[in-house]
């Protein structure tokens, strides 16, 4: 069976000439065919009620697979791999936990190949940065993250200053309301970052807004990111428009500021488009076809339209692993993808609104 | 007063063009995040601003770098903020075009408005004078006083920064912060997102008079940010309801203005009958919307004929949309007032309604509707009813007896004791949960400024500090 229309492009060439149909139907004959399939997907596709080879043709069609990522759980990683891999294929960077806030966490196999052609979907915004050294305050642990950072401190020929940011106990504090402790916690992280900064020449900062906001209280810590930082990457948390312009405006002119959103379920990341937008919102376009989104209404599961918000569904789509028809908790903008992707792409990504206006009858305030 | 509207305003208004931003140490603020102003009948009249909480955070931290207004500047600041405040056209609002502006969007009658305006107007004018009532006697005001060469108390701030969490439902709610700018404190204001019509004209006022945008800022926000000025501020008054007594009530820092419960006693030695129009004036003062309205009556005797009494005298207002220069009782969206009502009969259970009994929901050919009067009687001094306090004037006559005790009168924001019996006075002043008493012929509503409302607000940011010092 021919694969080449699977293989990655070469690192920093584009996808040229995918026909979408074609690459979906080679996708389908690889997870399921005995010889290069998954044990995983071998086994699971017994339980489907249709036959992924015949019945997926088009990126819709994707949407005939139940959502199978609370699996991943339990499943023994091995199972994981698709039988197909061989050599610098098969070659593993890690196994990665999602965050793991809705109940234990579920387990992705990381393949080198793919990380790096994932860790490069930004590589346009980095290119002009030469030498430069790393700080990450951002969760390594399981998380593949951690794993991100050092790998983008190793293309700046630099060092990677890692804090880490255990999201699953911030979580567990926020959970059972106690704000006291979580916010000791963030502190605690904060001061260690501050301490890199202080003694250490960091030319790429890593980290979530909330964090950046927390950095930028401290008046010292703003004139050290401003002399020495020449990129803030942040991700993993919801940017409003108006602190994003407070950040590029006020605090940090002239240092870019881009985000990557992302998902352990997708093992890897949608980057920043660069043409802003008018309200000033990030937008995200991810790797199609090897990630596309969706963005559907919760109540019916269809798409919504164009500058609609709903619900993010993923799908990691490549011969190193099929993660399809994920729906995400996260709500985002729909916006309509560069022409020929797969999907959608997203902006305004984060939890879902809350209207915390709500009306009070008692008493006369 | 003509009761056409200003041509402008109205233009203004009702092409859903005001934009309240805002007004942060380096000038005004428009955020992206902006939600809509309407009217109480649903009309647009514009939109605010809602800024981020890093935005909040950079302000306060500007605002407490920055240095304190000497005393006699401020006091004289405040003095001509006052006649800013009575007098100027701030934000395209002439005095006449802000107060339609905030009965439109609020349903506060425009003569409560202008009643809010004077309140406050005198409140900016006498802080002097309020300085001077609520510091101790053995305090001085400055240390270059002569008298800390002898040994003195010298009047200190506890604290630097004194936020704001306002409510629409008056204007009345901003006469009690000035006296925090006035002590030298730097004040942010959370303004309401029904009416913040009246923050955005006084905090401007003050700046136009002097004081540096440093001083006083102006910062709209949604609920959750509004959690992070309160806690990033060494001090707070938060107006809301039960919920908001409930969850800011153990912070020594925070002054929640919650349901005031006021309540007026008529003991058997006085005749209620010359009293009826000063109880139903305390009940419908403001459109019942204030904290000092009365909410109960309690009365040792037969409580009926009194009740029947308000209920007539209540009865009698009329109906009218919230900008006629005759109305009285607030106007609220239609959706609200069915919700309120509904509310009321639940809460009502036994009790007897001599008025408002059917439904206080009364709707405006215009729009939006009048929230009716109601009067209830309930057969005992330990009634739950007589604690229930709804934005509008209604309320609970009951029977009183002194055995009853002081239980039934407790947790009061004003008592208005209709008595000539001296023990009782001494023991009302002596029962902590009662914060202000009234006795004889003074509607609960009655204020002055430098007669304290929740205490002064000097006594929580003041302390004193001994001083002494060689020539």
């Amino acid at each position: 069976m021919s694969t080449t229309v699977l293989d990655l492009p070469e690192p920093g060439r584009p996808p040229s000439d995918l026909d979408p149909q074609e690459y979906l139907a080679a996708l389908m004959r690889w997870h399921f065919s005995t010889e290069t399939g998954s044990a995983f997907w071998l086994r699971r596709v017994r339980g489907l009620e249709f036959d992924p080879i015949a019945d997926v043709r088009t990126f819709d069609d994707l949407r005939l697979f139940p959502n199978v990522v609370d699996e991943f759980r339990d499943v023994p990683v091995e199972d994981l791999i698709p039988r197909g891999l061989t050599g610098a294929d098969r070659a593993i960077a890690g196994v990665y936990e999602s965050g793991g806030t809705t109940g234990r966490p579920k387990r992705f196999v990381m393949f080198d190949r793919w990380m790096e052609f994932a860790l490069g979907w930004d590589e346009a915004h980095y290119t002009p940065l030469g030498q430069a050294n790393v700080l990450a305050v951002a969760p390594s642990g399981p998380h593949m993250f951690g794993e991100f950072a050092r790998r983008r401190a190793r293309r700046h020929d630099g060092v990677l200053f890692s804090v880490d940011l255990d999201p699953r106990w911030i979580k567990a504090l926020l959970g059972r309301g106690d704000t006291e402790e979580s916010e000791r916690y963030v502190a605690h992280v904060v001061d260690q970052a501050a301490h890199v900064l202080r003694t250490q020449t960091v030319g790429v900062l890593i980290t979530t807004p909330p964090l950046l906001e927390r950095l930028s209280r401290h008046d010292d810590l703003v004139e050290i990111i401003r002399k020495d930082v020449r990129y803030i990457c942040w991700s993993g948390a919801h940017l409003d428009a108006d602190t994003r312009d407070l950040f590029r405006d006020e605090l940090f002119p002239g240092i870019p500021l881009k985000g990557l959103y992302g998902s352990t379920t997708i093992l890897g990341m949608s980057r920043e488009r660069d043409v802003e937008r008018a309200d000033g919102l990030a937008a995200f376009d991810p790797p199609s076809p090897y990630i596309a989104f969706r963005v559907v209404d919760p109540a019916t599961g269809d798409d919504v339209a164009d500058e609609q918000r709903g619900q993010v569904v993923m799908n990691h789509l490549t011969k190193y692993a099929l993660i399809p028809n994920n729906l995400e908790r996260d709500h985002a903008l729909r916006i309509a993808p560069p022409p020929g992707w797969l999907g959608a792409s997203v902006a305004d990504v984060g939890p879902v609104a809350t209207f915390a206006d709500s009306p009070v009858i008692e008493g006369v305030y | 007063m003509d009761a056409t509207l200003p041509a402008a305003t109205t233009a203004l208004a009702a092409a859903g063009t005001v934009q309240i931003d805002a007004l942060g140490v380096m000038g005004p603020y428009r955020s992206r995040s902006r939600v809509p102003l309407t009217s109480v009948s649903g009309a647009p009249i514009g939109e605010i601003s809602q800024v981020p909480a890093l935005y909040v955070r950079r302000t306060l931290a500007a605002m407490r770098a920055a240095p304190v207004v000497p005393a006699d500047e401020r006091l004289a600041a405040m003095e001509r903020a006052a006649d800013v405040f009575a007098t100027a056209t701030i934000g395209g609002f002439d005095p006449d075009g802000y107060v339609e502006l905030v009965s439109t969007a609020s349903g506060v009658p425009r003569a409560v408005v202008r009643q809010s305006v004077e309140w406050i107007t005198d409140v900016l004018r006498s802080q002097r004078e309020v300085l001077e009532l609520a510091r101790p006697t053995g305090a001085v005001g400055d240390w270059r006083d002569g008298r800390t060469y002898a040994g003195s108390a010298v009047w200190a701030r506890r604290g630097d920064l004194f936020a704001v969490h306002a409510a629409g439902n008056t204007p009345a709610v901003h006469g009690l912060w000035p006296e925090a700018l006035a002590l030298g404190y730097k004040v942010v204001v959370r303004p309401s997102s029904r009416e913040p019509y009246t923050a955005f004209r006084l905090v401007t006022a003050l700046r136009e008079a002097g004081f540096p945008p440093a001083t006083i800022t102006l910062l709209p926000t949604d609920h959750g940010v509004a959690d992070v000025i309160i806690g990033e501020s060494d001090f707070a008054i938060v107006y809301g309801g039960q919920d908001v007594v409930d969850k800011y009530g153990a912070i020594p820092t925070v002054l929640p203005q919650g349901p005031g419960r006021s309540k007026i006693l008529v003991t058997a030695d006085v005749d209620w009958r010359e009293k009826i129009d000063l109880i139903a004036g305390s009940v419908s003062h403001l459109g019942g919307t204030a904290c000092t309205c009365t909410t109960a009556v309690l009365v040792e005797g037969d409580p009926a004929p009194l009740a029947e009494a308000l209920a007539q005298r209540l009865g009698r207002i009329p109906s009218l949309p919230a900008d006629d220069p005759q109305a009285i009782l607030t106007v609220q969206p239609t959706a609200s007032v069915v919700e309120i009502d509904r509310y009321l009969h639940r809460i009502a259970g036994n009790a007897r309604p001599l008025l408002g009994g059917d439904t206080i929901v009364d709707e405006l050919p215009g729009g939006g509707a009048v929230l009716r009067p109601a009067v209830h009687l309930v057969d005992s001094a330990t009634a739950p009813q007589l604690g229930v306090e709804l934005p509008f004037p209604c309320v609970w006559i009951g029977p009183w007896r002194p055995s009853d005790g002081l239980a039934p009168l407790r947790d009061t924001l004003v008592l208005t004791a209709m008595t000539t019996r001296g023990e009782l006075i001494d023991a009302l002043l002596d029962d902590p949960t009662i914060t202000n008493v009234y006795v004889g012929d003074h509607p609960t509503t009655w204020l002055r400024p430098g007669v304290p409302h929740d205490g002064y607000l000097a006594d929580v940011l003041m302390r004193t500090k001994g001083m002494i010092r060689s020539a």
